[in-house]
């Protein structure tokens, strides 16, 4: 490999690459961050305000609302969808009549457009048109025919059900995959030792998965500070903002209502938030791991 | 035993009909007529005829935004496995005078994983706007490549560092040169993380939304997801006319997706397995 590993070689593999990469992705993060400290409406100049966006931020119900809206998909979606895609990938781990076509019907909303996921739920949980209420209602459950999108209270959880219903997929394969790579000899060992199904689950399988539920969680944290064209299509964030996630916030403050400084600003937080939420949880995660170590 | 075999079967299969209950339903609407939609729920539709594709054919711009689509599609693929294919080769087998230099040009491609879209959009219609491209598919082609970077970096390398180098050394024994030694044989070697890295890609760049919608609003360069957000402008209350649209736009991809069901799926949890 020395022969060919001339500089002039490496300069032309390298650089098309590299340059592509600093001008449309690590310069823009630079960019997003200097409009964060500015004003800026897009005509005019970009006035330098430091820290005076971040201020308003946290002053501003608006962006609570979305704030808080991120957080319930992402509890809800941490509550439901980790144990469903667990139980899932443990049922449908070894194969048997039909299990294939179970995957990939479970699979198929996750290659779907997100934003025609969008257009689809509407028919489902409109209040008036959706399929939801009408067999609420056929039920005489009138009571709990509630404004599934569109109300002031359920559209989060309502989004959150929707976003499962889209990734549930792709969670359960990555943990098939993970449970594929524990030997069999080990839950043999285990069943010798006497322990029933549920016992080897949650004695063995569990502690082993440790890795791949890791991986699972920092999935849903960034992919729930990511969601975007499910609540645009639903509820666009109304009305009057209640149903505003973080991302539908940053994009209405930026391309809506031309504040571009203070749409950077929510979108420098959003990322920060997301990352901190990682961080803060693979710090815990670590720390347990190597206090299981050394017991 | 027998009883809880047939219980977590009929669980498996109950979440199953939910996954694909939403793409039945919707077929279902498709032959409706709104007031059927809007009236009477439950009841099937009285005449199985296409009325209501025509006329969603009639306002959606089918053609244009496949090829449009299709266009997209492509190029950033060909681009964007081109070069990522080189620097990736260059930083997994040629030799640096500093390893240390090869590693970190490594970990800084590995970046772009953890910056999320929504961070990139208004900087990249600034300077988008800086090139004076706007409205050419050019402005989406150059960041949705930059987006593939990252991923497409992680399969290479990590492909390459799990393949011995011989071959490639023997080859070059015999006097074979660089280009010759990629396409004649480091790339027949790669195709199943080629294979891994078109699903992956196809699929993102095939879906993509929020840059899209930023960069491109001249209705002749419109994508398939720009066209779908916008049905609800384009249908108004016409809801049988939307929902028609959408079946038109899911069944291809849902036949794409049966079809290579298996790829699919292999390929769009590569990243979180290997990662």
């Amino acid at each position: 490999m020395r022969w060919l590993s001339k500089t002039s070689n490496k300069i032309i593999m390298l650089l098309p690459t590299m340059v592509v990469y600093l001008v449309f992705i690590i310069m823009p993060v630079f960019v997003t961050i200097y409009y964060s400290l500015t004003k800026f409406t897009g005509i005019g100049e970009t006035v330098f305000i430091g820290f005076k966006n971040y201020q308003n931020l946290f002053k501003d119900p608006v962006f609570f609302m979305a704030l808080k809206n991120t957080c319930i998909v992402l509890v809800m979606t941490l509550l439901i969808l980790l144990p469903l895609s667990f139980t899932l990938a443990v049922l449908l781990e070894h194969k048997f009549k039909g299990s294939e076509l179970m995957k990939g019907m479970i699979f198929a909303p996750y290659v779907i457009t997100p934003v025609i996921v969008g257009v689809i739920w509407i028919f489902i949980l409109d209040p008036h048109i959706g399929i939801l209420n009408a067999i609420l209602r056929a039920l005489h459950l009138d009571a709990l025919a509630l404004e599934w999108i569109g109300g002031i209270k359920m559209t989060a959880y309502s989004v959150s059900i929707v976003y499962i219903w889209q990734v549930l997929g792709f969670y359960t394969t990555i943990f098939i995959a993970g449970l594929r790579q524990i030997s069999s000899d080990i839950h043999e060992a285990s069943q010798i030792d006497g322990a029933s199904k549920l016992q080897d689950i949650f004695f063995v399988t569990i502690p082993m998965l440790k890795e791949t539920i890791t991986i699972e969680i920092v999935l849903i944290i960034t992919g729930a500070f990511k969601i975007f064209e499910t609540v645009q299509q639903l509820t666009n964030g109304g009305p009057s903002h209640t149903s505003e996630v973080l991302v539908t916030y940053m994009y209405f403050t930026t391309f809506t209502s031309n504040r571009y400084g203070y749409g950077m600003a929510v979108a420098t937080i959003a990322f920060l938030f997301s990352a901190l939420c990682s961080v803060l949880y693979l710090k815990n995660a670590s720390s347990q791991m190597t206090q299981g170590d050394s017991r | 035993m027998k009883n809880k075999t047939f219980i977590s079967r009929f669980f498996v299969i109950v979440i199953s009909f939910i996954s694909i209950y939403p793409f039945l339903w919707m077929l279902l609407l498709s032959f409706k007529t709104d007031t059927q939609i809007m009236n009477a729920p439950f009841s099937l539709p009285e005449i199985w005829n296409f009325d209501n594709y025509k006329r969603a054919l009639g306002v959606l711009k089918l053609p244009v935004m496949y090829k449009n689509t299709i266009l997209l599609v492509a190029t950033t693929q060909v681009i964007g496995l081109t070069i990522t294919f080189l620097s990736s080769y260059c930083l997994a087998r040629m030799q640096f005078k500093s390893e240390k230099l090869q590693k970190n040009l490594y970990v800084f491609l590995l970046i772009g994983l953890i910056i999320p879209s929504y961070l990139l959009l208004f900087p990249l219609y600034r300077i988008i706007v800086a090139l004076n491209l706007q409205n050419t598919y050019l402005s989406l082609i150059m960041p949705l490549t930059g987006m593939a970077i990252s991923f497409n970096t992680l399969i290479f390398v990590g492909f390459l560092r799990d393949f011995p180098a011989e071959i490639e050394e023997a080859a070059i024994m015999d006097g074979c040169n660089l280009r010759n030694l990629c396409t004649r044989i480091v790339i027949p070697i790669m195709k199943p993380a080629f294979a891994t890295l078109i699903v992956f890609n196809v699929i993102y760049v095939w879906n993509e939304y929020p840059l899209s919608a930023t960069l491109i609003n001249d209705s002749k360069k419109m994508t398939i997801s720009i066209g779908a957000s916008l049905f609800k402008g384009s249908y108004g209350t016409d809801y049988s006319g939307m929902i028609s649209a959408a079946v038109l736009i899911i069944v291809p991809q849902l036949i794409f997706y049966i079809l290579l069901q298996k790829n699919i799926i292999e390929g769009m949890t590569a990243g979180a397995v290997k990662g």
